[in-house]
């Protein structure tokens, strides 16, 4: 061991701190519950679910519900939309079937007029 | 006492006593860093404070000494960053002796550590959990989340800072 290590060992001893710290820690402990009984009695039966959220495993758990919540929300709504505007395209293709369908009727009643027309004439001469 | 008893873990008596049995060393670890009594034992007492709150997680009396260790390191270096006290004993302030000579062992350690108050958070750190504490560097490295390479190459250079200051202050070897 160097001589500076050794010096230091000898300087950094642990020191006690001054007396009657640990009354003062639990001094100060005493207060903080009392304050914080206090808070609770102030805000009534809601105090209990708050005080749950002081602690930060709580704390935790609640913004990770809220975040799934709202991610979950948002998927939910997209599919949705999604959803709706299938529906809207499939009406729309069903539509235009159903116009060609007609559509293609009519033309083919035209066809089979023009067809049957010359054999009517033929059959009056 | 109604919030040691919540807690479920112990009683204001046990409690009382692991502060007992903790505060010269969460005491020494302010002190030897701050440089100031007063605001190293409010510091003390704000850590005891968080114990307090932390004790449900805490599973034995190493991992309380451990976590103390951590917390006082942690919230010193906190301290002096927040109060930009950085250092505090600035090494401008420390007298030039006039003769230099061996000086007795009281005054070789009350310099020392006015240095090793003086020296950059983080080599605060290290120093007072080496010396102070004893530690193993890999203790270190555990307690301040730095690898271990790191707390060698640091100690060794804060060694060879305190030792070039002490001798410049002291004059002759150190």
């Amino acid at each position: 061991m160097s001589r500076i290590e050794d010096a230091l060992r000898k300087a950094l001893r642990r020191e006690e701190p001054p007396e009657g710290f640990a009354e003062r820690v639990m001094a100060r402990i005493q207060s903080r519950d009392r304050e914080a009984a206090g808070v609770r009695e102030a805000i009534g039966p809601w105090g209990g679910l708050l005080a749950a959220f002081r602690e930060p495993h709580l704390r935790w758990a609640a913004v990770c519900a809220a975040a799934a919540l709202l991610v979950g929300g948002l998927e939910y709504r997209s599919q949705r939309l999604e959803r709706a505007e299938g529906e809207r395209a499939s009406r729309q293709v069903m539509l235009a079937l159903r116009i060609t369908g007609s559509k293609l009727r009519l033309a083919q009643d035209h066809v089979r007029r023009i067809d049957y027309a010359p054999v009517e004439r033929k059959e009056r001469l | 006492m109604p919030g040691v008893a919540e807690t479920g873990t112990v009683t204001a008596v046990e409690f009382t006593e692991i502060v007992r049995e903790h505060q010269a060393m969460v005491f020494s670890i302010a002190w030897h860093f701050l440089h100031d009594r007063a605001a190293a034992e409010e510091l003390a007492q704000d850590v005891f404070l968080r114990l307090y709150r932390s004790l449900g997680e805490l599973e034995s009396p190493e991992h309380v000494t451990h976590w103390l260790r951590r917390v006082a390191s942690n919230r010193c270096i906190d301290h002096c960053r927040r109060r930009r006290l950085t250092p505090r004993i600035g090494l401008d302030r420390i007298a030039e002796p006039s003769i230099p000579a061996v000086q007795p062992d009281p005054m070789l350690s009350r310099r020392l550590r006015q240095l090793v108050a003086s020296l950059p958070e983080k080599w605060r750190a290290l120093i007072v959990l080496k010396y102070q504490e004893d530690m193993e560097n890999e203790e270190i490295a555990r307690t301040l989340g730095m690898p271990v390479g790191t707390v060698k190459s640091q100690i060794s250079r804060a060694l060879d800072f305190l030792r070039e200051k002490a001798s410049r202050v002291m004059g002759g070897e150190v």
